[in-house]
């Protein structure tokens, strides 16, 4: 990671008070995180990091435009000096431009409006199910108009979006950009149904070696929330159309979470995930799931009550579906921070 | 997957049973958010708590978007809050299977305030916007003294900025060099030991110290305010998870009984009747 990156954020917090936003929120959240690896009774890791390390810049135009730009510093052995650097978040958004009240439009690197990872808050230290199993990002490049549905029904997005995932630009980007559609109705308080779909087409390119021709990824999500229990339900399924020697085939995937969330005593959650992933159905023995259990403990909040000081412990096992192949497990200890502030 | 399935179904079944264990009885309310409201919120509870002397209630500001955020985050009973609540707000409290329920308690009148010495008596909401947002900002142009215009503003967690925003300043946005303060009362003290201020605070906040003008030829009153003919007038909030029961529906009932709307009035706030 350049030390040119790190004078980056510094020069544009001097720079966006000057161009005249009238505030800029400052904040940066860091996530420090011990992982124990046990597999066949060795140990495969034994080893503290810093999975992220957000820095944000939340500038206000006016009323109606606002802007994040949002950097992520992590641990990593790819790099020489231990450390990288992604950009997470850069979009400027404009409020109510089309008469359709309480709508937003954005453009940039914005969430991907998919699933649940647009929304994915790390109840558990594992990452939403289309993340983890990397079928959908949780940003992207793209145009994004977003919406709350009136009284609090719901609400909806409608996306243009690369499809690779922020990670990926340039020449590892097919010319197929990718349509996302999501919808979240909450009929009453506390049980929300929705669902989303997002489909790519690889684009002919000779520096793209797609491993599909088409791609069609659907989600239904649910969310039960009742007094101290608040419980999260996703099935996910990945069509994928592939040609290979001149013959096209389609495979799928599919995969499903459950995870109820339990606030024991005011500062304490107790949280259990179950995860299952097929990645082709037409295949035996691929498939894999994953059991979660931990304690997330709130030690600080601010003035909003959200934490700002918070350890979550998880326990997690991968077991496979082939009865040959070992269940992993993993002992995480995390500590997530985060500090910020209001530039007038 | 599926042979797992009805073992999940188990642990999320006694999960539910364990919670509704955890739901009781108490005798505690707690309330946070507008600085505006929070005068008639801890002057009716220092009264309900004369008349019920095993309730305790407890009594916060913050500003109206902590108010409500608390409400969600389930930390507050009851959300006090100087403007209506945001469609983000209640999706998000409805997710979270809270259910944001609007109680008017009483009207107000944004005052805007300037010096006492400040010659100027009368303006209009264009003028008082191009004061906020830096076309105007020596009181010379407006007939006044020769003197720069000090702008003080709320902060923009206050319900009364965002009010202020909607009716005032339109959609712009407030000068880079405008004070933004936490509190009414911060802004009513800085403008009453600044020549040259101008700042805009509750009915409640307005004494001898600072000077009210006219908006548009209307004076802020009980009378101008009710009838609506004070541009810069707002009902007062509080919100509550789901229709109002227990203590909390007492408080509230309380502050929309004569004695409550005689503490309203009291606090220099506008009774509903």
């Amino acid at each position: 990671m350049g030390k040119k990156a790190i004078g980056f954020p510094i020069f544009l917090v001097f720079s966006l008070n000057i161009i005249g936003a009238a505030e800029t929120k400052l904040s940066m959240e860091l996530w420090n995180r011990y992982t124990l690896e046990r597999k066949d009774d060795k140990t495969e890791k034994n080893a503290f990091s810093v999975e992220r390390g957000y820095f944000r810049l939340d500038p206000t135009f006016t009323d109606n435009i606002k802007g994040r730009f949002t950097l992520d510093f992590f641990s990593s052995d790819k790099y020489s000096d231990g450390a990288g650097l992604k950009l997470k978040y850069a979009y400027v958004e404009f409020n109510n431009v089309i008469p359709i009240p309480e709508s937003r439009l954005s453009c940039g690197i914005d969430k991907n409006y998919f699933g649940t990872v647009y929304d994915w808050e790390y109840v558990t230290i594992e990452k939403a199910l289309e993340d983890k199993e990397k079928v959908a990002a949780s940003a992207d490049y793209g145009v994004f108009f977003t919406g709350f549905i009136p009284q609090g029904f719901g609400e909806y997005a409608i996306s243009l979006i690369n499809g690779e995932g922020y990670s990926k630009a340039g020449s590892k980007v097919n010319i197929n950009p990718s349509p996302v559609i999501n919808l979240r109705l909450i009929p009453l308080p506390g049980i929300t149904i929705g669902g989303s779909l997002l489909y790519e087409k690889a684009g002919f390119i000779d520096t793209i070696k797609t491993e599909y021709d088409k791609r069609m990824l659907y989600a239904g999500v649910a969310r039960f929330a009742f007094g101290p229990l608040d419980a999260w339900f996703e099935y996910l399924s990945q069509q994928l159309g592939v040609t290979t020697r001149g013959e096209y085939k389609e495979t799928m995937s599919q995969g499903l979470m459950i995870m109820p969330v339990l606030r024991l005593v005011k500062p304490l959650d107790f949280v259990l995930r179950y995860d299952q992933w097929d990645p082709n159905t037409s295949k035996e023995k691929d498939a894999y799931s994953t059991l979660i259990g931990g304690f997330n403990w709130n030690i600080l909040h601010d003035s909003q009550g959200l934490p700002t000081l918070f350890i979550q412990t998880n326990w997690q096992r991968k077991m496979y579906e082939d009865s040959e192949k070992s269940a992993v497990d993993l002992i995480m200890v995390q500590l997530r921070w985060k500090f910020g502030n209001t530039l007038q | 997957m599926i042979k797992i399935l009805p073992k999940i179904t188990t642990i999320i079944g006694l999960v539910f049973l364990s919670a509704n264990s955890l739901f009781g009885a108490k005798n505690n309310l707690t309330l946070a958010g507008s600085t505006t409201v929070l005068p008639i919120a801890q002057k009716a509870a220092e009264a309900f708590m004369d008349l019920n002397k095993d309730i305790n209630i407890s009594v916060r500001g913050g500003g109206s978007g902590v108010g409500i955020a608390s409400l969600i985050s389930g930390s507050v009973d009851i959300a006090n809050s100087s403007r209506p609540i945001k469609a983000k707000e209640i999706k998000t409290a409805r997710e979270k299977g809270k259910n944001p329920v609007e109680n008017i308690i009483a009207l107000d009148g944004l005052a805007v305030i300037v010096h006492p010495n400040n010659p100027i008596n009368e303006l209009d909401i264009k003028t008082i916007k191009d004061i906020y947002t830096g076309k105007i900002s020596n009181w010379k142009v407006l007939k006044g003294i020769d003197q720069p215009i000090v702008v003080i503003s709320r902060d923009v967690a206050s319900g009364t900025f965002e009010v202020f925003k909607e009716k005032v300043l339109k959609g712009e946005k407030v000068r880079d060099d405008a004070l933004m303060l936490a509190s009414n009362k911060a802004v009513a003290t800085t403008v009453a030991e600044t020549p040259g201020a101008i700042g805009y605070v509750g009915l409640g906040y307005l004494s001898e110290e600072v000077k009210s003008i006219k908006i548009e030829g209307v004076t802020p009153s009980e009378k101008t305010v009710r009838s609506g003919e004070y541009k810069l007038a707002r009902p007062l909030y509080m919100y509550t998870n789901g229709v109002p029961r227990g203590i909390a529906k007492d408080f509230i009932d309380f502050i929309l009984s004569p004695t409550g709307q005689k503490i309203v009035k009291e606090t220099g706030f506008v009774p509903l009747e």
